[in-house]
């Protein structure tokens, strides 16, 4: 027997991160075609689809509007890992650590500025690199995705989306490379470990930060 | 022309679909007319997205139903095509048809 209320996560994420001026009668439809249909995986595609549609056509819409919120997420970021996390390292682990820049290396370079806060900690054998990893990332990355919303007010669901679909995409294009130079062996350690708890806790942070502002303002 | 002015292949099915639906066209019974017709699924976002646009053309006007509990007390959004919707579905027929006619007989298919 199939329950008649549609699947509860996916229509959260289609009422919140759905940026369609017609989000509401959309989720209307899905869930009286769902009374009929009723299979959960054809209610996920659709409302993931229904997603995508919308931020797709936002972007289209406002291209410039979308470049200005991934330069200012980015620049936010990037001012954090060059300028911040340096002063923040000794306090933590004692020692300094810096991004490294290497024009001749673009992908190491992307990978200290994306993942330096992670690098060389294959664990999580203390509360630091539980800091570095997942706590700092998290924090910083809110702060970028308040900051996307705060700018962009008109398309604040499609922006922040979009802000947390780019990170997504770079790490998952860096990871290949960070395979093939390491290894198998320590980049699984990496990528199961704090490196993908760092991951997760960005995304989440620009989701989070994003839906901040929204949150105070009802 | 500008490439938006070009009434593309779905455009055309969803004009049709709601010629064909008249005063019950929303969401839920195009995307179940178009899948009647193609055979193949139908994002509902879509043909929200592609009936905004055509709406923007003037092609197609929408208003707001009520609401239904079975849709989770949200109303519906019905679509019509307006005369210059009609107009355009008339000039799109008549070019298809020209372009149909010079065409040497399909491999496969009775003339």
């Amino acid at each position: 027997m199939t329950s008649k209320e549609p699947p509860k996560i996916a229509t959260w994420m289609l009422k919140h991160f759905g940026s369609d001026l017609n989000n509401d009668a959309i989720l209307g439809d899905l869930a009286e075609r769902y009374r009929e249909k009723g299979s959960a995986m054809w209610y996920w595609r659709q409302a993931m689809s229904g997603i995508a549609v919308s931020l797709f056509r936002e972007i289209r819409g406002h291209k410039w509007i979308a470049a200005r919120s991934l330069v200012m997420g980015w620049f936010m970021w990037i001012l954090y890992v060059t300028l911040i996390f340096p002063l923040l390292t000794p306090l933590f682990s004692g020692s300094h650590f810096a991004v490294a820049i290497v024009p001749q290396d673009p992908i190491g370079t992307a990978w200290s500025v994306l993942w330096a806060p992670v690098l060389g900690q294959a664990n999580f054998g203390t509360s630091f690199s539980f800091a570095f990893a997942v706590g700092l990332p998290l924090v910083v990355w809110t702060i970028c995705g308040w900051l996307v919303a705060r700018f962009h007010r008109d398309h604040e669901t499609s922006m922040v989306l979009l802000l947390a679909g780019s990170m997504l995409l770079i790490d998952l294009l860096l990871a290949g490379p960070f395979i093939l130079r390491v290894g198998p062996f320590v980049a699984s350690q990496h990528l199961f470990g704090p490196l993908a708890a760092n991951i997760s806790a960005s995304v989440l942070g620009v989701l989070f930060g994003g839906k901040l502002r929204h949150a105070k303002a009802v | 022309m500008r490439k938006d002015d070009y009434l593309g292949n779905f455009d055309l099915m969803l004009l049709l679909a709601l010629l064909r639906l008249g005063e019950e066209a929303y969401g839920v019974t195009i995307a179940q007319e178009l899948e009647e017709q193609t055979g193949r699924e139908v994002v509902i976002a879509s043909v929200y997205a592609r009936l905004e646009r055509l709406q923007e053309r003037g092609l197609v006007t929408s208003s707001v139903g009520d609401s239904t509990p079975e849709r989770g007390g949200r109303a519906k959004r019905y679509f019509r095509i307006t005369a210059a919707g009609i107009r355009e579905v008339r000039d799109a027929r008549r070019s298809l048809m020209n372009l149909w006619k010079s065409l040497p007989e399909l491999k496969g298919e009775k003339a």
